[in-house]
C-alpha cells in the first residue's frame, strides 16, 4: 500500500517514542534503588513492549479483524483478509496484558512483605541486612 | 559520578541500536506495508459457514479472528498463559498463608455518601458489561481475559469506596473467591479434555482442545445453540476464563484491602523496625 511521507514519519515517530520509553524503563529497573520505582518501570517496560508487538501488525487504513455479520459469502471473507490488521500480535498482547497485571500484583505483594519484614524498600539497605 | 555517565551512554546506545535496527535493517518486518501471509490465512479461515467447502477443516467458526487465535489456533499457548496467571495468584496466596479470613474487627466507614450512591449505581452496570464482554467474546472484540479484568474493578471499587469490611457484609470470603476461580480453571480443563473422553468412549479420533471438525477428526462441539452462534468451545472457554481471571483478581484485591494490623498479627511480624 502506498503511504505518504507524513504517514511514514508519524509511524517512525511513534516507534522511536516507544524505543525511548523502553530505554527509560530499563534505566528505572536497573539503576533506581527503590523497589516501588523498579515495579513502576517494569509496568512501563511491559506496556511499551506490548505496544511494540501491536505495532508489528499495524497497517494504515485498515479495519479490525472482525466480521460484522455471520451470514457472509466468500468475497466478504476475502475482503476482510485483504484489508484487516494482523490479528496474531493482538491475540498475544490480549493475554499478556492480564498476565502482566497478575504478575505485577504478585510483585507488589512481595514488596509489601519486604516492607513488613525489613521496614524499608531501598534495595541498597536491604542488601546490607542479614536475616 | 563516572558510573552515571556509563549508565547514560549505555542506555542511549541501546535506544539508538534499537532505532537503527528497526529503521534500516527491517527488524520488525513489514510495518506500514501489507499484512503477512500467516495473518491473511488466519483472517480468511477463521469463519467459514459453508459446510461443503473443504476449508471448513481449518475454520474456528468465530467471526472474530483474535478470539479464534487465542482459544483455537493457539489454544495450548493460552492454556499455559492461564497457568502463569494461576501461579501468580497462588504465589500471592502463599505469602498471605495463615491469613484465612478478612477478620475486619473494626467497622470501616468508606467514602462519602455521594460516592457511595454513585458507586452503587455503577457496580451493576459494571457487572453487566463484564458478563456481556465474556459471552460475546467470540463475536466482538473482547473475551474472558478482558471481562475478568472488567469485573475485577468491582472488587477495587468495593474495597476503596465501601471499605474492606464490605466484603464481609456481602458475604464474599477469600475461600469462596478461590473456589469460584478454581471452578473456572476446572471448566477450562473440562472443555480441553472432553474430546479425549469422547475419543475413549466412541473410538472416533479427536484432538485435545479441538473445537471444530478437522480433516481426520470428525469430532466437533456444537457451533449453534437455538440458532445463536456460539463457536464451539470458544464461548465455554471464554466464560470459564472470565470466572478464573475475575475471581483471581478478587482474591488478590481482597488480600490487599486487609487491615495492616490484622495482617501483621497473622504473619507474626511486629509493628516495624
Amino acid at each position: 500500500m502506498d503511504t505518504s511521507f507524513l504517514d511514514r514519519f508519524l509511524v517512525i515517530f511513534a516507534l522511536y517514542n516507544l524505543l525511548a520509553t523502553i530505554g527509560v524503563s530499563i534505566y528505572g529497573i536497573v539503576v533506581r534503588p527503590h523497589i516501588t520505582k523498579k515495579i513502576i518501570s517494569l509496568t512501563l517496560l511491559g506496556d511499551a513492549l506490548n505496544m511494540l508487538t501491536i505495532f508489528l501488525g499495524f497497517k494504515p487504513f485498515s479495519i479490525p479483524p472482525v466480521l460484522l455479520k455471520t451470514d457472509v459469502g466468500s468475497e466478504e471473507i476475502m475482503k476482510l483478509a485483504t484489508s484487516a490488521v494482523d490479528p496474531l500480535p493482538q491475540a498475544l498482547v490480549l493475554t499478556a496484558v492480564v498476565i502482566g497485571l497478575a504478575v505485577n500484583l504478585f510483585l507488589i505483594f512481595l514488596a509489601l512483605q519486604v516492607f513488613r519484614l525489613y521496614g524499608t524498600l531501598d534495595s541498597r539497605k536491604i542488601k546490607e541486612l542479614r536475616g | 559520578m563516572r558510573r552515571s555517565y556509563v549508565v547514560l551512554v549505555s542506555l542511549v546506545s541501546i535506544v539508538f541500536v534499537l532505532a537503527y535496527v528497526t529503521t534500516y535493517m527491517n527488524a520488525l518486518g513489514s510495518i506500514c506495508s501489507d499484512t503477512r501471509y500467516l495473518a491473511k490465512l488466519f483472517l480468511a479461515l477463521t469463519y467459514n459457514p459453508d459446510t461443503n467447502s473443504s476449508l471448513k477443516y481449518f475454520a474456528a467458526m468465530s467471526p472474530e479472528a483474535v478470539t479464534a487465535i487465542v482459544w483455537d489456533y493457539r489454544g495450548i499457548d493460552t492454556f499455559y498463559e492461564t497457568t502463569v496467571f494461576f501461579m501468580a495468584i497462588i504465589a500471592a496466596l502463599t505469602i498471605y498463608r495463615g491469613v484465612t479470613s478478612p477478620a475486619s474487627t473494626t467497622q470501616g466507614n468508606g467514602l462519602s455518601l455521594i460516592v457511595k450512591v454513585v458507586t452503587k449505581l455503577l457496580i451493576p452496570m459494571n457487572i453487566a458489561v463484564a458478563v456481556s464482554i465474556a459471552v460475546h467474546g467470540h463475536l466482538t472484540p473482547g473475551g474472558g481475559f478482558q471481562a475478568g479484568a472488567a469485573l475485577a474493578v468491582v472488587s477495587v471499587l468495593l474495597a476503596v469506596v465501601f471499605s474492606g469490611s464490605s466484603f464481609d457484609k456481602l458475604n464474599i470470603s477469600i475461600s469462596k473467591a478461590v473456589a469460584l476461580r478454581s471452578t473456572g480453571l476446572l471448566g477450562i480443563a473440562a472443555v480441553t479434555f472432553i474430546p479425549l473422553v469422547y475419543n475413549l468412549v466412541t473410538g472416533v479420533q479427536a484432538y485435545l482442545m479441538q473445537s471444530y471438525v478437522k480433516a481426520d477428526a470428525p469430532f466437533a462441539f456444537p457451533t449453534h445453540i437455538w440458532g445463536q452462534l456460539i463457536s464451539g468451545t470458544l464461548i465455554w472457554l471464554n466464560v470459564a476464563e472470565f470466572l478464573a481471571v475475575s475471581f483471581g483478581f478478587f482474591v488478590v484485591f481482597m488480600l490487599l484491602s486487609l487491615r495492616e494490623e490484622t495482617v501483621r498479627k497473622y504473619l507474626g511480624v511486629g509493628d516495624g523496625h
